[in-house]
């Protein structure tokens, strides 16, 4: 029954799962696996069909098609009782009548564990999730992070093989959000636990993963580490779902591998592309607010390869940095972000201001305009 | 800040005036029960026990009286399962004809009590029950089964959706995580339901007027026959023994699950 786990088998394996609701499809043929003792976050926004992704995973909902392994076991027949998998859910569901300790015990009762280790282990996971002493307390006793700690424990416990959260910290206040994060991320660390978090939040993925799988509307977009995902979005979506980016549309007028030289409005630009395209093809350019440059003169802009002049249309001060709005004649109605950092050495660019903005070709991205679906790898 | 001193006099004087007008009957009820005369009145005449003691030697009443704790507490046991599956059922999974089932179980509500009675009359005279004691009380609990389902669907509704997953996620297999997760997270609304139950099946008078006869009369119907004869202070001290009743109820209503939340449920 039980196969040894080698190091090059994957702990999860999806192939070809889709999940319909009636005639909503909820997933849309996702594959990926997932090697042991890493992290994997699924970014998403609401509705994506990430956490009926996870909840598939974890049993409680079974894929249309597709077929989902876990330690190479197909588990099709296995329900969520019988698979050896930790969750922290969305609202915790934390049984009520129970105290801290006693909800931490519960796998372990009900896993057979021998009633002589269930104390020592529950007082050990209390002490992993810093809530020594405090087995006795009752749920309602805790604070929102103390149950947060509670259900990390009671999903650890009894030593899964996989551990799932499915957003447990999208009610928390951003301080104690970043503080639990962290928090994830030492206990993950600590006992090495295979990890798949479900998250809206692309800090919170960037923060805590090895591997990011970003979805859109039931598809998977793009699957790669937070470096490669932030550097190299594959498509518009990720690009514009991860950091702030301004999207610049217009048509290919030249169109040689890797830089393609598109009209936009007023103007021709040039950028950087991964896929060849045709002449005349819609494209749209991504750019991240912190590679435009924005000076008050030409002379700022030296060294850079796109050039355009703007006027401010709102500027925000968030304290490390300024985040501004910048409409370009050049580019018709679409706003440009640009992010300004340490404001405090040169005067800020007031609103209603002439500035001009500028950055390199390679920092600009450009993607197909149709929506875009990605074959999975 | 004239204007809200006066509005605080205006509500105080209203809240004050709502509670007298709630609570008079029962004063009276009560003052009048320890009358020494022989008529009911307020104020008493006099101070005594002897309506108390009399109501003790009257075996009429007494046996009516357990007749009645026998009937609500088949009423109160059969609630229980019923009312607490329905109500887990209703609010908890994806049935087929969910709200049919729903209103079905709701109909005792808008059916007047005359009907209900009469029917289950018929009902009880053709299976050949009629006049035993036993189908009273499940009769009692047909009619007020919503309240059973809307205190227990109150429990469900307060109690996080994804519980019965969690149990499941830490391996608890369905029977299991029903009897160590779900029935005790809506404990306080079975422990609700149940009392309510009691004290309504304790004071249910019209359907029990249909059901019963001379061998089987339950209290309430007792108390309607002697008033329609003579009206003595014993029927002042069988209301106090109500009273009474109706107050223990909420103590341990109040012990047991704590009177914030039966108020707070909906």
């Amino acid at each position: 029954m039980i196969k040894p786990v080698t190091q090059t088998s994957p702990l999860v394996e999806l192939s070809n799962v889709s999940k319909r609701f009636g005639k909503v499809t909820a997933v849309d043929n996702a594959n990926f696996s997932l090697s042991q003792g890493s992290v994997l976050t699924i970014l998403g926004p609401s509705g994506c069909g990430k956490t009926t992704l996870l909840r598939m995973i974890a049993g409680f909902e079974s894929p249309t098609t597709g077929n989902i392994r876990i330690n190479g076991q197909p588990v099709q027949a296995v329900p969520p009782y019988k698979r050896s998998i930790g969750m922290v859910f969305q609202n915790l569901a934390l049984f009520p009548h129970m105290t801290a300790g006693e909800n931490i015990a519960y796998p372990l009762k009900m896993r057979r564990f021998s009633p002589q280790d269930i104390p020592g282990l529950v007082e050990r996971y209390l002490d992993i999730v810093r809530l020594s002493g405090m087995g006795e307390r009752r749920i309602q006793q805790l604070s929102g992070g103390q149950q947060q700690r509670v259900a990390i424990a009671r999903a650890l416990s009894f030593n899964p093989d996989l551990l799932l959260l499915d957003e447990p910290l999208s009610a928390l206040d951003k301080k104690l959000r970043e503080e639990m994060q962290l928090e994830f991320r030492r206990i993950q660390q600590q006992l090495g636990v295979t990890t798949i978090n479900v998250t809206h939040d692309q800090r919170e993925a960037l923060v805590m993963s090895d591997e990011i799988i970003v979805m859109s509307e039931g598809a998977i977009q793009q699957i790669a580490d937070p470096v490669s995902l932030y550097r190299q979005p594959s498509n518009r979506f990720v690009a514009s779902f991860i950091g702030l980016t301004s999207l610049i549309r217009g048509t290919v007028e030249d169109a040689r591998e890797g830089k393609i030289t598109f009209r936009t409005t007023h103007t021709t630009l040039q950028g950087q592309a991964s896929e060849r395209f045709r002449f005349g093809e819609t494209v749209e350019g991504a750019i991240r607010a912190e590679q435009v440059r924005i000076s008050t003169d030409i002379k700022g802009a030296e060294g850079m390869d796109n050039i355009l002049d703007g006027v401010v249309e709102q500027q925000i001060f968030e304290g490390d940095r300024m985040v501004y709005q910048i409409s370009c004649p050049a580019l018709g109605t679409a706003p440009l972000f640009v992010f300004d950092h340490d404001p405090s050495h040169h005067t800020p660019h007031a609103q209603g201001d002439r500035v001009v903005v500028s950055w390199k070709v390679r920092d600009l991205l450009v993607y197909p305009c149709q929506k875009y679906r990605v074959s999975n790898p | 800040m004239i204007g809200s001193r006066s509005k605080g006099v205006v509500l105080w004087t209203i809240v004050w005036f709502d509670l007298l007008l709630l609570s008079l009957p029962t004063l009276i009820i009560i003052g009048a029960s320890f009358t020494s005369g022989d008529i009911v009145q307020f104020p008493p005449e006099g101070f005594s026990l002897k309506w108390y003691s009399k109501l003790w030697l009257l075996d009429d009443f007494k046996s009516a009286f357990l007749r009645t704790l026998y009937v609500s507490i088949i009423c109160t046991l059969v609630s229980i399962p019923a009312g607490t599956l329905a109500a887990i059922g209703l609010a908890r999974y994806r049935i087929r004809f969910h709200t049919t089932i729903q209103v079905y179980l709701l109909l005792p509500f808008t059916i007047p009590l005359v009907a209900s009675g009469l029917g289950m009359m018929i009902f009880f005279g053709e299976i050949r029950i009629l006049g035993q004691l036993w189908p009273v009380g499940l009769a009692l609990c047909i009619i007020n089964l919503p309240f059973m389902i809307w205190a227990v669907s109150a429990a469900v509704n307060g109690l996080d959706d994804q519980l019965e997953n969690a149990a499941a996620n830490c391996g608890a297999p369905p029977l299991q995580a029903f009897f160590t997760v779900t029935l005790p997270g809506v404990m306080p609304g079975v422990i609700t339901g149940a009392l309510l139950m009691f004290i309504l099946a304790f004071n249910e008078f019209l359907v029990s007027l249909f059901l019963t006869d001379a061998r089987t009369v339950t209290l309430p119907v007792s108390i309607y026959n002697s008033i329609r004869s003579v009206i003595t202070p014993d029927l002042a001290a069988v209301s106090v023994v109500y009273i009474v009743i109706a107050f223990i109820a909420v103590l341990l209503l109040d012990k047991l699950v704590g009177l914030e939340l039966f108020l707070k449920s909906k």
